[in-house]
């Protein structure tokens, strides 16, 4: 999914790289290059640790935005920027995977959100009111919980907009789920809009919703949606790769959808020299409610992310102070 | 030195409502339609209701009826509408074609909601058409909507008919209506203010009412405008065929964004084409249809 919002090109990325490259990495608290990432929490994360950085570790700390790809592809390539915060790692194997074997990058914190990934899920109206659909596969026994608009008769799946990854993989679900014998038709969104606005929507006028989405966003925050357990175990990653992520696989497999993994990266010779900032990065880990809730104020205050960090470190003080010594901690509010 | 140097401070800095205020305005606005939604959004749902049903069913039938079956109706359609053989070669033509690269159910969903579409425009158009010709103080309300309809970027108004109406056939329909009905009730109006005085006094002098007068005289001699009309309608309401499945409506529409989002480039065009290929089609058939009716009405008025 993250790869959709990333939408900087290679090319993107060569230039990047280059612009970046003049400036050699001095971390152990000189200049630090960091990635922010395209997205709210994205944004958030990079300019929390910006200030932190910044005021608590005394660095001079220098944002470069971009897409999963692209600072990905730079950090590899030229080691620089020297951290991403928020990277989602799934699409990058191939490339990561031999990275972090030959020691050139570093996962140093391999959850810094918690409760984050992509799934299934219903409003928390729907879960309160119905607490015996305690799985995907209670609910689906109960497509008149869900009926759709078009043929009432039918409990409505909301899948993916056409042309997304995920199409693919809920088309595959869809099949293995043998949800079509159960009496479930699998709408198609159209476009990020309509599946926000079917989400929306459902939960204004307090009616039952069950879909897929991705989570840490502001509208998951904001409704309060709640993730449904697949109630089976995952059927593993080959099977995952070489079956439900394609288009019209002959025999997907019963699974729960696989795990997001994001990580914060960091560049081997920032790990050298970095010193307490690595225990911090490797200590930072948002719980999942607080994130929904401060992409939430973004969304409603359209606030960008420095005003957005400011808030969660006023707002989430007892959050953030674990992460960091208490002299660090001082420092930082004292700047507030 | 540059001239917004020299200039008091209001001149060049543009007095703003504040970033505060405009987040509470903007806020403001926005609960007040969540809470719209919320109040209204059941009945006027419920309002569309009969025409969900009908759309739904229109599309099961035009989806469900075997394609020679499909192929031979439509030959027949249009050769009533155009009693052009040529035409109705090259309709069977497209639509086999189409068929052959594996879009025969998506083009049907597409015929579907461009047919609907298109006679919801007609049915509403026309009559407020009709009412805007007779009224100056109507036209005078009435053009500036449409040119807010016509000009308006269609991603604002997909926001509130989601919030109201969901994901669907039916917003689908209201954003293409939205987009397609102007035409039709702009060139209704003109054809008719366009009729010839002479010709409405002598219907005066023959004692017609303002019905026979309507029905009888300034309809008919509309009818080319009229149907430019109806022609400029049904091209815009197949030009919104993508941005309705944004919404989703099924249909070459949701391929095309398919093809959009992953680069597809056969794909987009393939579907895109099918596309132009229904177009060429309603176009030519509508024109033909529009000339004869014409000729009668110059053989009984003329």
């Amino acid at each position: 999914m993250k790869k959709l919002m990333t939408g900087l090109t290679v090319a993107g990325a060569i230039f990047a790289a280059t612009s970046l490259m003049t400036t050699t990495a001095s971390a152990a608290c000189g200049e630090i290059k960091m990635a922010e990432f395209n997205w709210a929490s994205g944004e958030l994360l990079a300019n929390v640790d910006k200030i932190i950085l910044e005021k608590g570790y005394g660095c001079t700390v220098e944002l470069v935005v971009g897409g999963t790809t692209a600072i990905f592809a730079s950090m590899n390539e030229k080691g620089v920027p020297h951290i991403a915060g928020e990277q989602w790692v799934n699409a990058l194997r191939e490339t990561l995977d031999p990275a972090l074997k030959e020691g050139r990058l570093h996962a140093i914190n391999k959850g810094p959100i918690t409760g984050l990934g992509e799934g299934w899920w219903i409003p928390e109206f729907t879960a309160k009111a119905h607490p015996e659909l305690k799985t995907a596969l209670d609910i689906l026994d109960h497509p008149e919980l869900f009926p759709d608009s078009e043929d009432p008769s039918k409990g409505a799946f909301v899948g993916c907009p056409a042309g997304w990854g995920c199409q693919h993989v809920n088309n595959s679900l869809f099949r293995a789920f043998e949800m079509e014998k159960k009496g479930w038709v699998l709408v198609d969104p159209g476009s990020a809009a309509g599946l926000d606005g079917s989400i929306a929507k459902a939960n204004e006028r307090k009616q039952n919703w069950f879909g897929y989405y991705w989570s840490p966003t502001s509208i998951i925050g904001k409704y309060n949606m709640q993730p449904v357990p697949f109630g089976v175990e995952f059927a593993g990653a080959d099977h995952w790769n070489s079956c439900i992520v394609k288009e019209d696989c002959p025999d997907p497999k019963k699974t729960s959808w696989i795990k997001s993994e994001v990580y914060t990266i960091v560049t081997d010779e920032f790990k050298k020299s970095g010193g307490e900032i690595n225990d911090y990065l490797a200590k930072r880990v948002y719980p999942g409610p607080i994130m929904g809730e401060m992409l939430v104020y973004m969304a409603d205050n359209q606030a960008a992310g420095p005003d957005a960090a400011i808030e969660f470190l006023t707002k989430h003080e007892a959050v953030w102070t674990k992460w960091v010594s208490p002299e660090v901690a001082a420092k930082v509010k004292g700047s507030l | 030195m540059a001239l917004s140097d020299s200039l008091p401070k209001v001149l060049t800095k543009f007095p703003e409502m504040g970033r505060a205020d405009l987040r509470d305005f903007k806020k403001g606005i926005d609960e007040t339609f969540r809470s719209f939604t919320r109040t209204y959004g059941e009945g006027i749902e419920d309002f569309f209701y009969p025409l969900k049903i009908f759309m739904v069913w229109f599309e099961k039938l035009l989806v469900g009826t075997p394609w020679p079956l499909m192929i031979i109706v439509l030959a027949i359609l249009v050769y009533i509408g155009s009693r052009s053989w040529g035409l109705v070669v090259g309709t069977i033509a497209s639509l086999l074609l189409i068929g052959y690269l594996g879009m025969w159910t998506d083009t049907m969903k597409t015929l579907a909601l461009v047919s609907v579409s298109t006679f919801v425009c007609i049915a509403i158009g026309i009559p407020l058409g009709i009412l805007m010709s007779k009224s100056n103080r109507v036209q005078a309300v009435i053009v500036p909507i449409l040119d807010i309809m016509q000009t308006i970027p269609a991603f604002v108004y997909l926001i509130p008919v989601l919030m109201l109406l969901g994901i669907g056939k039916v917003p689908g329909l209201i954003a293409v209506c939205i987009y397609a009905i102007p035409p039709v009730v702009r060139l209704t109006n003109l054809g008719i203010r366009l009729v010839d005085k002479d010709v409405l006094e002598a219907a005066d002098a023959f004692g017609a009412s303002p019905r026979q007068k309507m029905f009888s005289v300034q309809l008919p001699l509309a009818l080319p405008n009229l149907f430019a009309g109806v022609n400029q309608t049904i091209m815009m309401a197949l030009a919104m065929v993508v941005v309705a499945s944004l919404i989703g409506a099924q249909g070459l529409g949701s391929n095309v964004l398919k093809a959009v989002n992953n680069q597809y480039l056969t794909l987009g065009f393939m579907n895109g084409l099918a596309i132009v290929a229904i177009a060429i089609v309603f176009d030519r058939v509508s024109q033909k249809f529009g000339q004869r009716l014409q000729k009668h009405s110059e053989v009984v008025h003329g």
